[in-house]
């Protein structure tokens, strides 16, 4: 009854999105961090020295299962992309786990976006 | 003067689970199951399937140690408005279902001052609208309720 955690990831103007499928559970921990170091090693996240430092989209949409253990891999890519000045946004949450994303405050620190293309249009929509 | 006569408790499920870990996800889907003609709304129905799961990682994991040979026992009983879930372990008084750590705090987490882990409790606080934790000899016992017609942690919502 499991479904295995897969992520792929791609690249829109300034960010990298990394489209989450299956349960972020424990055995998620490898798949994030090789999906995070992947969207960060390729470039998708911007962050060069001439530029604004990078955005990665994490998207939810596909995700059935987020239990605490995958909350604590969540803060962990947080705190890495944080330590390299890197924004989190998400996309994608059920009510139930905006709800958890509100109780725990990782809301603070990711926005939250009801699908993967309001992100992208936020990210990608020219400055003010 | 009359007095409303509250309603016997009805065993709605009781079943065993060996400590394997994954096995929390048969006791959510299970418990939902059997709580399904409650009249317990849909947000509190997640509320209570992610309270169970982590409840039930604690009793696999801290409780009786992911050996599979140890039953984790959970039991789902409606009384009066509430729905209550109990689930035992043989982890004795010392394991994560106590009860009596420290709240989580993001901040320090991120700034590498606490373990990124360490949510389970605090999400099943938040989930229900009580839990209580027993322990009698080996037997560890932690009891989550959810009224059907309340509102756990509504302010969240």
């Amino acid at each position: 009854m499991t479904s295995m955690c897969e992520a792929t990831t791609r690249a829109v103007p300034g960010a990298a999105v990394i489209e989450i499928r299956g349960e972020v559970d424990g055995s998620a921990a490898a798949v994030l961090t090789a999906a995070y170091k992947r969207a960060v090693e390729a470039g998708h996240a911007g962050g060069d020295a001439d530029s604004e430092p990078g955005t990665v989209v994490l998207d939810f949409a596909a995700v059935d299962y987020i239990n605490s253990t995958g909350i604590a891999l969540i803060v962990s890519v947080l705190a890495r992309a944080r330590a390299e000045r890197r924004k989190v946004v998400a996309s994608g949450l059920s009510a139930h786990y905006r709800e958890i994303f509100d109780i725990t405050r990782l809301s603070d620190f990711i926005e939250l976006f009801p699908d993967l293309d309001h992100a992208v249009s936020q990210l990608t929509r020219p400055a003010a | 003067m009359t007095h409303a006569v509250r309603p016997t408790p009805r065993r709605l499920d009781a079943f065993t689970l060996a400590s394997e870990p994954g096995n929390e996800r048969l006791a959510l889907a299970r418990v939902a199951d059997s709580v399904a003609d409650v009249g317990l709304e849909a947000a509190r129905l997640e509320r209570l399937k992610t309270a169970v799961a982590e409840a039930t990682m604690n009793a696999i994991e801290h409780g009786n140690g992911n050996r599979p040979e140890i039953p984790v026992e959970v039991e789902v009983t409606q009384d009066g408005d509430d729905i209550i879930v109990a689930i035992s372990d043989r982890g004795g008084v010392a394991h994560a279902n106590s009860g009596d750590h420290e709240d989580p705090d993001l901040a320090k987490k991120l700034d590498g001052e606490q373990s990124p882990r360490g949510w389970g409790l605090f999400l099943i606080r938040n989930m229900v609208d009580a839990m209580d934790v027993t322990t009698d000899g080996h037997r560890h016992t932690i009891k989550l309720t959810m009224r059907t017609g309340g509102a756990a942690h509504d302010e969240h919502v």
